[in-house]
This record gives C-alpha cells, sequence and structure tokens, in this order.
C-alpha cells in the first residue's frame, strides 16, 4: 500500500488511527506493530514471513551482542552474523537476478533467473537492522529487550516501504517512552499534507512529462529541446516524489509521537556536488559514512585510501538503488565528480560567482539522472546522445509541451527553493493561524480529486 | 500552537479522512457507472488463496476506488485545475474551444497494414465488388482546430496507403473536408453527428457510382431529439464544462422492416429506439446500439439493391440514411459475428460490399481478421 493511494487515505490511516488512540497507552506499540504488518502485507501477503524472520534474527543478535559485551571478539562476531544476514536477505530478492544474468555471461556458469517480486521496502528495513545491531555493539543504544517494542521499530509502517532510514539511536528513546500531544498531531498532520501534495500534484503530474520524452524516444521523434525537458522532468519528479514521501513519513511518525531526522535540504540549491550529496537522501548519505565510510577508514589513509574508500561507498549507493548496470554507473558518475571537486575543481569553485556555481551542480545532477532513469544503458545512451546534440533542435510538440507544462514548471521551481518557506515565516502570525488549515483542506481535496481521477477508467471503446 | 488551535487543525484532519471513509461506508454500491460506461467493482470474496495471492487485497482497492462518493464529481475537480494551469490534453482528449476532440495515438503499424489486407482477401475471396471506406475521425477533418503543437497520428497518411490497394474507396476524406466548417462530428463525443452521416451517405452513393440518385437535404425533416447529449469525449475527458452537443434524427423510419440480431434470434425493431435519449448513451439510439447483425428492408424501393456493409458504430447514424436509397442494407459487426462475411453474402444475394470504419477503429481493430475466411 502506498501513501498516496484512496485505500490507505480513507481506509487504512482514518482506523489505525482510530484504533492506536483509542488502545492504552501500554498497549501502543503493539498496535503499532499489528496495523504495520496489515500494511506490509497488503500487497504481498506471504512476504509478511520475512519480516518476522527479520525479527526475530536481529532482535536475538542485539541480545548476543549485548550480552558478550566484555568478549569484544564474540560481540563483533555477532554483529558481522547478523550484517551478514540482512544482506543476504537483500542481496538474494534484489540482486540474484542482476547476477545470475551477468555470471551466466562466463561461460560454464549457469544460474537460474528467478524473478521473485522484489519485498516492499526490503532496502530500507535491512538498512535499519542493520543499524541496531552495530549501534548496540558501539554502545550507542541499548539492546531491545522488548521483542513487541523491537518489532515497532523494524515494521513501523510510516517510513517501512521508502524511509527515511531511521537508524535505531534516534528512535530508541521515542520507542519506550513517546509523548503523543495533539500538537504533534496537528503539525504531523500539516507535514503529511504537504507530502502529499508534492507527491500527487506535483511529482505524479511532472512525470507524465518524462513518460512522453521517453515515448518520443522510442518513437524515434526525441529532439535536443524534448530530450532535456524530459530530464528535467525527471528531476523534478524524483525530488518531489521521494521529499514529499519522506514528507508523509516523518509527518506520520509525528502524530504517532516519534521525531525522524529530516531527509532532505533544498537539494537543487546545491552549490556544488558534494554540497547536492549533504542535502540529498540525507539519512542513506549519512548511513553510508557512518557505518561503512568511516569504518573503512574514511579520509584519514592518506589520499589511495580516501580515493577507494570513495569508489566503494558510491558504488554500493549506486548499487543499493537498484540491481542494474546503470545504478552502478550512476554511482560511479558520482564518485569521480566528488574526488574531482576534492582534489581538483575546490579552489575553481571557490572563486566562481555563485550563479555559476549552481549552473554547474545543477547540470551535473540533471545528466546523472538521465544515468539513473534508464536502466536500459543502450536506450540511456541514445537518450543522452539526443540531449547533446544527437538529435532535431526542436519541434512543434517542444512548444506544445512546454505550453502544457509551463505553469507547471514554475511552480516547481518556486517550490524547489526557500522561497515559500520565507513568505510563509514573513507572514504575519494571524494570517498563518488561518491560511494553514485552509490550505491543508484545500491540498486534501484537490489530492483526492487528482487520486480518484487516476482510479478513473472509463470504458469507453466498448461502442466504438 | 495553542491546545485548541492543535486540536482544530487535527479535527479537521481527522473529519475529513474519517468523513469520507464513512461516507462510502454508508453510500449504497453502485454495479455501474454511466458516464464510464463499465461495471464498477463490488466487495471481493475472501478465501485464503484469494488473501495469500494478493487478489482479495487488490480486489479491495479496486472496490474503495470505484465505490468512492462523488466519482464523476472529483474527476471534474481534477480536469479544472489542469485547466487552469494552461492543460490541454485530458486523458487523451484534446480540449479545443468548446470542442473536445479526441487524440489519435500510433497505432501498431503492423495491425494497421494487416487490417487493409484482410479487406483485400475478402475482395479475392468473392465476386461482388468490394468498396473500402475508411471515416477519418475529428482530429483530421478539425486538425486547424487542434491546439498548436498538439500531436496526433497522420491519419490522411494512411488513407493514401488504403488508396494503394486495388479497393475502389469511398471518399469520406473528400465528403467531410468540403463541410469541415459544419458540425459534421459532435462536440463531445467521438462520432460523426446526424450531418455528419448524410455526408458520409452521399461519399457511399458516389463511390457506387449512384451519385444521380443522392437524396437532397431538403427531403429529410430534420427533429431535434435531444439537446443534452453527453457523449464519450465529455466522460473520459473530465471536461464537464462544455454545452452539451445536439442530437437530430432525420431520415424518417417509415416503410421500413429493421431486423437485429441481439442474442441470436431475430427480433422486429426499429431505425431509432428511443428510451436511449433519456439514458447517457444517448447515440445507441441510432438502432439501438451494438449488435452482430442488423438488416433493413424498404420496401418502397425493390429495385434498390442489397448492400452489405461491414462495421463499426459510426454506420449505426449512416445506416437510415443508407436505407432510404437500398432495398436491403445488411450491418455486419466483426466484433460480435465471426462467420463468413463472403458466405453471408453470397447467402443473401448482396450486390455489393462496403467496409466502412472510422481510421482511428480500423487500425486498432483486431477483428478484421475474420474478413479473410
Amino acid at each position: 500500500m502506498v501513501f498516496s493511494s484512496l485505500t490507505f487515505l480513507f481506509g487504512f490511516l482514518p482506523l489505525t488511527l482510530a484504533v492506536y488512540f483509542l488502545t492504552p497507552l501500554k498497549w501502543r506499540n503493539l498496535t503499532l506493530l499489528i496495523v504495520s504488518l496489515l500494511f506490509y502485507g497488503w500487497g504481498e501477503p506471504v512476504y509478511i514471513l520475512i519480516m518476522f524472520a527479520s525479527i526475530a534474527i536481529d532482535y536475538v543478535h542485539g541480545l548476543l551482542v549485548e550480552k558478550h559485551r566484555h568478549d569484544d571478539k564474540k560481540a563483533r562476531w555477532f554483529v558481522v552474523q547478523s550484517v551478514i544476514f540482512n544482506l543476504l536477505l537483500l542481496g538474494f530478492f534484489k540482486y540474484w537476478d542482476f547476477f545470475a544474468v551477468n555470471l551466466s555471461l562466463i561461460p560454464g556458469v549457469n544460474l537460474p533467473v528467478l524473478g521473485l517480486g522484489l519485498p516492499i521496502g526490503i532496502s530500507f528495513f535491512t538498512f535499519q537492522t542493520m543499524s541496531y545491531t552495530i549501534d548496540v555493539y558501539r554502545q550507542d543504544a541499548p539492546a531491545q529487550r522488548n521483542i513487541v517494542t523491537f518489532g515497532t521499530f523494524v515494521t513501523m509502517f510510516p517510513q517501512l516501504i521508502a524511509g527515511p532510514i531511521v537508524k535505531y539511536k534516534t528512535v530508541a528513546a521515542e520507542l519506550d517512552h513517546r509523548e503523543h500531544t495533539t500538537e504533534n498531531f496537528a503539525l504531523g498532520a500539516r507535514r503529511f499534507c504537504v507530502g502529499l501534495a508534492k507527491k500527487v500534484l506535483l511529482a505524479n503530474s511532472i512525470g507524465s512529462l518524462w513518460d512522453s520524452a521517453l515515448a518520443a524516444q522510442s518513437a524515434g521523434t526525441l529532439t535536443v529541446l524534448g530530450g532535456w525537458l524530459g530530464l528535467i522532468a525527471f528531476t523534478f519528479q524524483i525530488y518531489f516524489d521521494f521529499s514529499g514521501y519522506s514528507d508523509m513519513a516523518i509527518g506520520l511518525g509525528r502524530i504517532f509521537g516519534f521525531t525522524f531526522d529530516e531527509n532532505f535540504n533544498y537539494p537543487y540549491l546545491a552549490a556544488s556536488v558534494s554540497d547536492f550529496w549533504r542535502r540529498w537522501h540525507i539519512s542513506l548519505t549519512s548511513w553510508f559514512r557512518e557505518y561503512l565510510y568511516i569504518p573503512l577508514g574514511g579520509n584519514r589513509g592518506g589520499v589511495g585510501k580516501t580515493l577507494r574508500n570513495i569508489f566503494i561507498v558510491w558504488l554500493c549507493t549506486g548499487f543499493w538503488h537498484g540491481a542494474s548496470w546503470n545504478y552502478l554507473l550512476w554511482g560511479l558518475y558520482f564518485a569521480v565528480l566528488l574526488v574531482l571537486e576534492k582534489y581538483v575543481l575546490s579552489n575553481v569553485l571557490k572563486k566562481l560567482p555563485r550563479m555559476v556555481k549552481h549552473l554547474y551542480t545543477l547540470f551535473a545532477v540533471v545528466v546523472g539522472w538521465g544515468l539513473f532513469a534508464m536502466e536500459d544503458l543502450r536506450q540511456c545512451g541514445s537518450y543522452l546522445a539526443t540531449c547533446f546534440g544527437g538529435g532535431n533542435g526542436w519541434s512543434g510538440s517542444d512548444f506544445y509541451t512546454l505550453k502544457s507544462y509551463g505553469v507547471l514548471l514554475v511552480i516547481l521551481v518556486v517550490a524547489s527553493t526557500t522561497l515559500g518557506k520565507s513568505l510563509w515565516q514573513r507572514l504575519p502570525e494571524r494570517p498563518q493561524k488561518i491560511a494553514a488549515p485552509v490550505l491543508m483542506a484545500l491540498a486534501l481535496v484537490v489530492c483526492t480529486a487528482y487520486l480518484v481521477d487516476g482510479s478513473y477508467n472509463p470504458f469507453l471503446y466498448f461502442r466504438f | 500552537m495553542t491546545k485548541a488551535y492543535s486540536r482544530a487543525v487535527t479535527a479537521l484532519f481527522c473529519a475529513f479522512l474519517g468523513g469520507m471513509l464513512l461516507w462510502s461506508l454508508l453510500l449504497p454500491d453502485r454495479a455501474h457507472s454511466d458516464v464510464e460506461n463499465r461495471t464498477l467493482a463490488q466487495w471481493p470474496a475472501f478465501s485464503w488463496e484469494a488473501l495469500t495471492s494478493g487478489k482479495f487485497t487488490d480486489g479491495v482497492e479496486d472496490y474503495l476506488a470505484d465505490q468512492f462518493p462523488l466519482r464523476d464529481g472529483w474527476t471534474g475537480l481534477k480536469a479544472r485545475m489542469e485547466q487552469a494551469i494552461g492543460k490541454t490534453e485530458f486523458h487523451g482528449v484534446y480540449l479545443c474551444g468548446d470542442t473536445l476532440i479526441s487524440k489519435v495515438e500510433t497505432p501498431d503499424e503492423t495491425l494497421a497494414e494487416k487490417n487493409l489486407g484482410y479487406v483485400s482477401a475478402l475482395a479475392d475471396k468473392t465476386d461482388l465488388p468490394v468498396y473500402l471506406g475508411l471515416i477519418p475521425s475529428a482530429a483530421e477533418i478539425w486538425s486547424d482546430k487542434l491546439p498548436a503543437g498538439a500531436e496526433s497520428w497522420d491519419q490522411r497518411a494512411y488513407l493514401q496507403a488504403a488508396g494503394q490497394t486495388n479497393l475502389p474507396q469511398i471518399n469520406f476524406f473528400g465528403a467531410l473536408s468540403a463541410h469541415a466548417d459544419e458540425d459534421i462530428f459532435y462536440r463531445t463525443d467521438h462520432h460523426w453527428t446526424t450531418r455528419g452521416a448524410y455526408y458520409g451517405y452521399t461519399a457511399v452513393m458516389d463511390a457506387l457510382g449512384r451519385g444521380d440518385a443522392i437524396l437532397p437535404e431538403s427531403d429529410f425533416s430534420r427533429e431535434t431529439v435531444s439537446d443534452s447529449f453527453q457523449g464519450t469525449l465529455y466522460s473520459s475527458s473530465g471536461i464537464h464544462t462544455l454545452r452539451p452537443d445536439t442530437m437530430e434524427f432525420w431520415a424518417p423510419d417509415t416503410g421500413l422492416t429493421v431486423t437485429s440480431w441481439r442474442s441470436g434470434s431475430a427480433a422486429e425493431e426499429s431505425l431509432y429506439d428511443r428510451n436511449y435519449l433519456d439514458k447517457k448513451d444517448k447515440y445507441s439510439a441510432f438502432l439501438g446500439g451494438n449488435q452482430p447483425l442488423c438488416v433493413i428492408k424498404n420496401e418502397n424501393i425493390p429495385d434498390g439493391g442489397k448492400l452489405l456493409v461491414v462495421r463499426d458504430s459510426y454506420s449505426d447514424s449512416l445506416a437510415p440514411f443508407l436505407a432510404q436509397s437500398f432495398s436491403e442494407v445488411h450491418l455486419l459487426d466483426l466484433r460480435y459475428y465471426h462467420a463468413s462475411a463472403a458466405q453471408y453474402a453470397e447467402e443473401n444475394g448482396i450486390d455489393a460490399i462496403a467496409v466502412i470504419y472510422s481510421v482511428p477503429n480500423f487500425v486498432t481493430d483486431q477483428n478484421v481478421v475474420f474478413l479473410g475466411q
């Protein structure tokens, strides 16, 4: 189930809220666990079993790590076991087919392609549970003795399927004691509405422009202008889709009394690629920094080791996004850019005017999305070739596209900046207080219209 | 935030979500949507198998979406929002001033080509003359009304390809484009109007070499039967703000015997089924809508010849005109009639066969293959 669906908004969510707040405080984790399992099992009921296995194994390992606290070798071994279990889980369900297809290219090797459906959110929850045993080992958080509470952490539906990746230590205290205030509820609900509007009104709407660019490419009618419009559309689509989803997660978390860290910080305002990665999907970058880059030695072992670590981390980051070569390429692309910025461009970038730095960053990011968006490398290559001059400059239909999406594009540009926020903060308190619920109601109504329209499926060719 | 204010915001949020949930629970389930012209999903039957396979939960999602309160109102609201930000295409329909025009997508080229081949195959099978009549849709005839730069597949190029076959052609393109400034297509439906069908009739008569027998427009007494027709494009676009279409009957229903085979057995019917005029699907008032086979006999013109029309729904409104000039018009719909058309023509003493389709239907229809048998 996704948040931006009628089933969630007008079925699951109101029922869950009712049950949760009617449950006595003591039992609320159990309630949250049960509804989260229902949420998870909704699309693929059988995969609930993976959830149970994951909870049980990581729960036990947390306790084992704590028990052997004084025998570091043993404690480490249990951490390694838990990490291996999670990576195997992820590896099997997400990457098996990729390896099977590619390794079978080697003569003599013949691995079957299984075509298993990817369990939803597996990339997120395996990373969260890995953070748990590591946090316990590092004594950043105590082991969780209550399996219901631990299960609640693993399955918590607000961030289960698309993050943010919540580290155990961030919510450890709140899992046991958290405050349910009406203020938290109101602020959470408001945040949820912002996220819903970003996802449904902005991301989904601009997504159709990207789709039509792809269609033009396969029909062979893509132009240079059309190609860039498509890439820009995807750039907006992925940001508003993902950050909208994070907003909804953070808002829902807040309703239930949890404080999740922010996941985005106006990434398209970044002044360099490294700045971009401090602002984009923060929970993932910080996860890799904390649990991979720094343990590998970070930048403390000289240039050679730093380079190695950067490349390892970014290949992993790329591969985490999907089991396909283009994601690896995408990770590599950013590794190269980050290394260049670190060792070559840093002095040049400092001297450049702000505007140029922003343009350079946006250009690098947009081209990066081109690598990210097309899994078929041949298609990806020919699309990007068109963008860089391998096609007609423009066509009449590009201007039709511009006219149809012009207003939306302007809205998207503005929404990517802090302009809206600073205008909002400049508003005196009273109008702000009136405007907020009005905008919330408006967002809910309009989003509902878009969602119902999405399910609207006239069968008109029944009679030609 | 003060406590009272927080409470108000919380209440607003819960009231909207919970309110819509309650409303959709209390609202009686609908079996059918007239606007969408389809049956709506009902609550799915529960079984363990359905649950584990995910079918049950999918069914619940479909149910909730289909039974959502005020479905048509929400779609209308979305269309208005899109209109407000400068969109002119709505679910594959262009809004062109006060007219809706359906976009024609680029079809599967092999199917489009094959379908022409099947008509030629029919001509090879029979000694009767086989005419090919492809009716360009509004997107072609009214292409100047489309928003600047808006794409629609080139139907004219396809008509030229059709002309390359050895089949004699019915020149609908010429007949319609000569009257492009008249109301020849509905503004909210993808069919031609009765006036459009009349020009279509003149094209058929010309092609069959009976141009001198064309009944002039003045011979018909035009009757406005509805001024509240909101057609298929009204439904699929979600644009609900346009003035409804007017529907007319021109040809008289007298002196004809209309026999319909709707469910295997013959039934006496008439050119028009006025019951449909009170429903959403008003276009079905012509001949009473879809049927495998319909035969119209006109005893007043015993030597008018017998015409077999292999057709789509455009012929529902064309048939009343043809019935005035032929002693027998046989209408055969390949979606429901899969036996040999050549054999049918032979058994019924047909004089000429006309394959008449609108271009968008012809290039996507999977049933044209039955002509070749």
